[in-house]
């Protein structure tokens, strides 16, 4: 039997790249598939109907279920009819899964309020009014699929990103938060960290790498992997086999799946009393500091 | 009388209580000039009252420190930039900046309203991104600068009923390695701090929440499992002495970090690393093979942080 069988997923920024081939692999796994995309441009702008609607049309020619949602994730408004597409058009929803996103890379100094908000209100938030309807469905069938889009760039850090490593870091947290809020109900929510080529990564890119060198931005390493690559593990996190999977981040590119650690101390100093400064200067070097990674020193002083 | 900061100018947000009002008491006793950050409003982010900094300045000036009241708000572009412009129109420069301002609105993410999303994340994340934003500007043209932010457990770990303040937090946390690969160049830190302490934030936390998160055996408030009398008696002064050794010329090769502080604790949080892996030669999964390697091996045996209940 498919590992979808007869379930029912939205997918959201299902138009093209991870999304797409997310929404394919499931809906080949047997699943009916809400494939949401306001086909805007990577920075947000613009709107084409048409790019939900071809991959609901190539999900049909393939012998599977697919309809096209063009509603905005970045709405509360656009979020419940999301998740109002999946049970007008299927009669119930099992799985979500929030890839939508743009990017608008700055250096920190430089990023406008209009870039922060809207990087934010696409990924974060339209990760939360998606999710925050599904799971009001989740909790009272007593089961469901969360499965979100976190990032390197917000577990790491990566220069130029601040709007961006902030929603996706964002995300991480949400999702183990809901994790937490909705387990007991019989649903699971994982976050995804990939890394794969796709028109957000490099395929626009000549443009967007050469506005972010005009910005002093420096380029990203190379990045493995295909945008379909990252759909099986989502598809096998949406599945029923992975009921015991719950509130992890999964970091995925081309054949490679990582679990990723949970947050933890790694060094500790104590003391009986409150700390002084001094002591602090005094300790933390020998202690913690000792081989304390810095991802960006200053250069030697200017002569 | 320590002088660690002596000549630095710190701007300390949501300072009028708490946390915050702990780093701006001792930034200011060890010769730091103090912006004093604080709206006044209530947990929940209500009201307002301007001698909620006042109060805290007052006690500063007391004690024979240097220090201004600010009651603009940190969750607009305009605000964080009047914030950094008042500790350049009273002391000349900018130094330090440390970010506690912060609100609460706990809601299952079932029940959660906009309202509550929107309020959260508008003064922790985005309230953090304004003074910082400003602040860096600064930074970058005197090549040095301290950017001091607040993260939480319920972000990096997660506590139920807490998606707004756990999105936001950990979006801090995001945030703060950003700003600490695009600054670090310019001689710039950025760390930040999960704090616990017994403050007015945690007290505000709604019953109906505690009593959820007892019934449903889900994570306590101190965030490990452990017992929430844990937190009693955490001294929110406790948090201040190590956000000050960051903020000195000491610490200026500390970047990009996360710390647990509380009582008189410090640790290193980890960096994201890999716990297990499995991987196909061929670089593209099939669906079987990758099924089979997950359940064995990738997830065999994984905490449920909220097993399942049944009704």
């Amino acid at each position: 039997m498919p590992l979808l069988q007869d379930k029912v997923a939205i997918v959201t920024g299902a138009g093209r790249g991870i999304g797409r081939g997310v929404a394919k692999l499931m809906a080949a796994e047997g699943a009916s598939v809400v494939v949401c995309d306001l086909g805007a441009n990577v920075d947000g702008s613009g709107a084409d109907i048409s790019v939900a609607q071809q991959v609901a049309n190539e999900i049909t020619a393939d012998g599977g279920k697919a309809v096209a949602c063009t509603e905005s994730v970045a709405t509360m408004s656009g979020g419940e009819q999301i998740v109002q597409t999946a049970i007008d058009h299927f009669g119930k929803l099992d799985i979500v899964v929030t890839v939508a996103g743009i990017l608008r890379d700055r250096m920190v100094f430089n990023m406008s309020e209009q870039e922060w908000d809207d990087v934010i209100a696409v990924h974060l938030k339209g990760t939360f009014t998606v999710v925050k309807h599904a799971s009001i469905l989740f909790r009272q069938q007593r089961s469901g699929r969360i499965i979100t889009f976190s990032s390197t760039s917000g577990l790491y850090g990566n220069s130029g990103q601040a709007n961006y490593g902030a929603a996706k870091d964002g995300i991480a947290g949400f999702t183990r938060v809901c994790a937490r809020d909705l387990g007991r109900y019989g649903v699971t929510a994982n976050a995804i960290s990939p890394s794969a080529s796709t028109r957000m990564t490099t395929s626009v890119p000549d443009e967007a790498r050469a506005l972010r060198s005009a910005r002093g931005i420096a380029a990203g390493g190379g990045l493995r992997g295909e945008p379909e690559d990252v759909a099986p593990m989502v598809a096998w996190l949406a599945s029923d086999e992975a009921a015991h999977v719950n509130g992890h981040v999964f970091h995925v590119t081309g054949g490679l799946v990582t679990l990723l650690n949970e947050p933890e101390s790694v060094k500790t100093i104590r003391k009986d009393s409150r700390w002084s400064v001094d002591e602090l200067a005094a300790v933390f070097p020998a202690t913690i500091g000792i081989e304390l990674y810095n991802p960006a020193p200053a250069p030697p002083p200017r002569a | 009388m320590p002088n660690n900061l002596e000549g630095k100018v710190a701007i300390v947000t949501g300072s009028g209580r708490g946390v915050g009002r702990g780093v701006a008491k001792l930034m200011a006793e060890e010769g730091a000039k103090v912006v004093v950050v604080d709206p006044g409003v209530n947990v929940d982010g209500s009201g307002f009252d301007q001698s909620i900094a006042e109060v805290v300045v007052g006690e500063i000036r007391d004690a024979g420190g240097t220090a201004v009241a600010c009651t603009e708000s940190v969750a607009t572009m305009a605000g964080g930039e009047r914030i950094v412009q008042a500790a350049i129109d009273n002391y000349g420069r900018l130094d330090i900046v440390v970010c506690c301002a912060g609100i609460l609105r706990d809601r299952m993410v079932f029940n959660m309203t906009e309202q509550e999303w929107d309020d959260v994340i508008a003064v922790h994340l985005k309230g953090t991104f304004t003074v910082v934003k400003h602040a860096c500007i600064l930074f970058r043209q005197q090549r040095s600068g301290r950017v001091i932010t607040f993260s939480s457990q319920s972000g990096l770990v997660g506590n139920s009923g807490q998606a707004n303040y756990g999105a936001a937090k950990s979006g801090i946390a995001g945030l703060t390695k950003v700003v600490a690969k695009d600054m670090g160049r310019y001689g710039v830190t950025a760390n930040s701090i999960a704090p616990r302490a017994t403050t007015r934030m945690i007290g505000a936390i709604p019953e109906s929440a505690a009593e959820i998160r007892a019934r449903g055996g889900v994570a306590s408030l101190s965030g490990d499992g452990g017992d929430d009398s844990e937190l009693q008696n955490l001294d929110p002064d406790g948090i201040a002495p190590f956000v000050c050794y960051l903020a000195t010329d000491y610490a200026g090769n500390i970047n990009g970090q996360t710390f647990l502080v509380y009582g008189n604790t410090v640790s290193l949080m980890s960096q994201p690393r890999p716990e297990r892996a499995i991987w196909t030669e061929s670089g593209h999964w099939e669906m079987d093979d990758l099924s089979q390697q997950a359940r064995r091996y990738l997830t065999a045996g994984v905490v449920n942080p909220a097993p399942a209940q049944q009704r």
